[in-house]
């Protein structure tokens, strides 16, 4: 498993590459607010997820896990769910 | 937020494909594969399907009304589109689409009221349905998608009205765009203008006023007493304007007391939960903070409420 920051570095560039122009200014910070403070609506938070999947080589869905989209506020949920994942996915491959 | 303030939902829907059809369903992913691979990122629309329908597996209420717990929600009005005269493939007719929001209405009492929804199109077995509905069933009022295929103001729908207008239950429609595999050419404000002339003791109530069509919404609210409108869809444009100005706009034109909330559930699932919809319309500084009390509560509960509590027919026990 990679480094935890360096990890959360990556998950924190996938954001910034989701965020819409309007927002592109705004500082991210693990508090700040997916939707109100990024403008990430639900194709914002589907694009992220996808391109999530694409960057680490791995299918959500296979993994058996259910993430619920709509439970993830801030930037900080993004990063532990993000870790979840990627834990799981490297037992999967253990 | 102001935490003392009661809501009631005006416009929701039981999560489940038993009663929205594949085709519906598709027809809305087909517009985020479009919007997605716009944007580079690799998506099917297989993937998609099955991300959306995870949300759709809710057929008794359960999570619904933990969720209208955790907003503070008292009471949600659960809508019954008929699509089944227009999309061949409905799981269930529309008389046992009805008896499924029967189910929920009774396990979960004082939680919902049921406006059931029935195609023109099936005649005189509609009517029978519908009226039985009110007599029977306990259900309060009228739903109708006319991008099915029929304008609001059909004679085939008058049968329908006169039981409103006897039973004194509302109607609440469609308006604006849906998914591509219905006509958007039918769901414009002034089709029902004709039917609420006519109809003048019963109360129309335009689905999603707030952000299809709106200055025709506010026209008729403001010009014909029997007209209303819901905001439901304003979180359509919460990622490019978490303010929901939407709201802002339709609270501050002097017809908040035409004006119904409403969250359209479970159509947003995935970009939030009923409480952070309710909390974008509540917040401090958010849409509903230039309004006094009255206006708040006219909007978040009391105008529904005024068109419920007109019922004439005794709820069955």
């Amino acid at each position: 498993m990679e480094v935890t920051a360096e990890l959360d570095d990556k998950i924190i560039a996938l954001i910034a590459a989701s965020v819409p122009g309007k927002f592109k200014k705004t500082k991210i910070t693990v508090a700040t607010n997916l939707q109100q403070e990024l403008g990430l609506d639900s194709i914002g938070m589907l694009a992220l997820v996808f391109r999530f999947e694409e960057t680490f080589g791995i299918d959500i869905a296979q993994l058996g896990l259910d993430i619920n989209i709509a439970k993830l506020k801030t930037v900080a949920d993004l990063i532990q769910v993000g870790r979840e994942i990627l834990d799981k996915a490297q037992i999967g491959a253990a | 937020m102001d935490e003392a303030i009661k809501v009631i939902d005006s416009h929701c829907h039981i999560a489940s494909e038993e009663h929205t059809p594949l085709s519906f369903i598709e027809g809305s992913v087909a517009n985020m594969v479009v919007a997605l691979t716009a944007q580079g990122v690799p998506v099917s629309a297989k993937k998609l399907m099955n991300i959306f329908m995870n949300k759709m597996q809710d057929p008794l209420g359960d999570q619904l009304v933990a969720e209208m717990e955790a907003a503070g929600i008292s009471k949600s009005v659960l809508l019954i589109a008929d699509f089944t005269y227009a999309l061949k493939d409905c799981r269930l007719s529309i008389a046992e689409s009805f008896d499924r929001h029967r189910e929920v209405m009774l396990r979960h009492p004082g939680k919902f009221e049921v406006f059931g929804g029935i195609d023109p199109r099936w005649g005189k077995d509609g009517q029978d349905l519908f009226e039985r509905s009110l007599t029977e069933f306990g259900f309060s009022g009228f739903k109708l998608y006319p991008p099915c295929g029929f304008s609001p103001s059909d004679p085939a729908l008058f049968p329908y009205y006169e039981l409103c207008a006897q039973h004194r239950v509302p109607v609440l429609l469609h308006i604006g765009p849906t998914a591509p595999v219905l006509d958007f050419t039918i769901s414009y404000p002034f089709l029902v203008d004709t039917a609420a002339r006519l109809f003048p003791t019963v109360d129309f109530i335009l689905a999603h006023g707030a952000v299809s069509f709106v200055e025709e919404c506010v026209m008729l609210c403001r010009f014909r007493p029997n007209v209303y409108l819901d905001i439901s869809g304003y979180q359509a444009c919460l990622g490019f304007d978490p303010t929901a100005a939407a709201v802002r706009n339709i609270v501050s034109l002097g017809i908040n007391h035409k004006v119904l909330f409403g969250t359209d559930f479970p159509v947003f699932r995935l970009q939030g939960e009923q409480k952070d919809f309710v909390q974008v319309v509540t917040a401090q500084g958010g849409p509903l903070a230039e309004l006094n009390e009255r206006d708040k509560a006219l909007v978040l509960h009391r105008n529904v409420e005024r068109l419920l509590e007109q019922r004439a027919v005794a709820v069955p026990a």
